[in-house]
């Protein structure tokens, strides 16, 4: 049997990881990738809870599936930014998307 | 488990390996493949090797969702990240950028300050894990069926359920019009 640690250390490694990315990429997409990372490991940590906690109903499970959802919307609604972006500036290097800065 | 995983334990217990080796060998093996290739991601040079390992992260991290007794949460990750996201990551990179050059730098200038972050944090969540004493599983964990996910979707569940029904659908709409090309 592997123990609830084990889940949760890789869900915090995975974690690191993602937020690791998501601090020094420099394109948009890249920062997307590293926040669907961050994602996933909140859902093993969800996923382990609701495992090893018992949840009667899957309360766990289901918000897993709610954060998936939540995950593809938000990473559909950041690329079409990204083309928009893309489109109106010819880059995807975030700093040089500076046009609200003075 | 079952057929040729039985046989194999059985041989396994022979030599003396503990029982369930099989089971937790491939989970270190996958978690393993999980984290070497989420460290592609962020490291990779050319972003479309990144988006490649992306869909392989997410594919490990659906198998380890197998370890936890989420068969529907595993089909749903492959279905849905593995499916449908990846590939939108690699058509927006191949509508956007430069992907053949690999003399284009894809890190900012905060790596090292990034690093010492992420692995400060790491290291500090890996602590806290390992000193708190879980205890044992008090229910014992039986595989949610598809049936009693969907009803808990459509009982107690139902209000979430439809905001996010009502989030996709802004998603939907707002990414139509965003991406849209407006004739001057």
């Amino acid at each position: 049997m592997i123990p609830q640690s084990h889940f949760l250390i890789l869900g915090a490694v995975l974690f690191a990881i993602g937020l690791y990315g998501a601090l020094t990429r420099r394109t948009a997409i890249g920062i997307l990738m590293s926040i669907e990372l961050i994602l996933n490991a909140a859902n093993i940590n969800l996923i382990t809870f609701n495992k090893f906690l018992g949840s009667p109903d899957g309360l766990g499970q289901i918000f897993a599936l709610f954060v998936i959802a939540i995950a593809a919307a938000s990473a559909v609604v950041g690329l079409v930014l990204v083309i928009a972006v893309y489109r109106n500036m010819k880059t995807i290097f975030t700093e040089k998307m500076n046009m609200l800065k003075w | 488990m079952s057929g040729p995983i039985q046989l194999l334990n059985n041989l396994l217990n022979n030599y003396g390996m503990p029982q369930g080796f099989i089971v937790q060998a491939s989970f270190y093996v996958i978690a393993a493949f999980a984290v070497i290739s989420a460290l592609g991601v962020v490291v990779s040079r050319n972003i479309f090797h990144c988006a490649i390992f992306l869909a392989l992260s997410l594919f490990c991290v659906a198998g380890i969702y197998l370890f936890l007794s989420a068969e529907f949460l595993a089909v749903v990750q492959v279905l849905i990240y593995v499916g449908a996201i990846v590939t939108l990551f690699l058509f927006a990179i191949m509508l956007t950028a430069n992907i053949g050059d690999r003399s284009i730098r894809h890190t900012n200038r905060q790596v090292l300050a990034g690093g010492v972050v992420a692995i400060i944090i790491s290291i500090f969540f890996i602590f806290v894990i390992i000193g708190e004493p879980w205890k044992k599983a008090l229910v014992q964990a039986r595989p949610l069926t598809l049936q009693e996910i969907g009803k808990s979707l459509m009982s107690a569940y139902a209000l979430p359920f439809e905001v996010i029904s009502l989030i996709l659908l802004a998603a939907l709409v707002g990414a139509i019009v965003i991406g849209k090309v407006r004739k001057e």
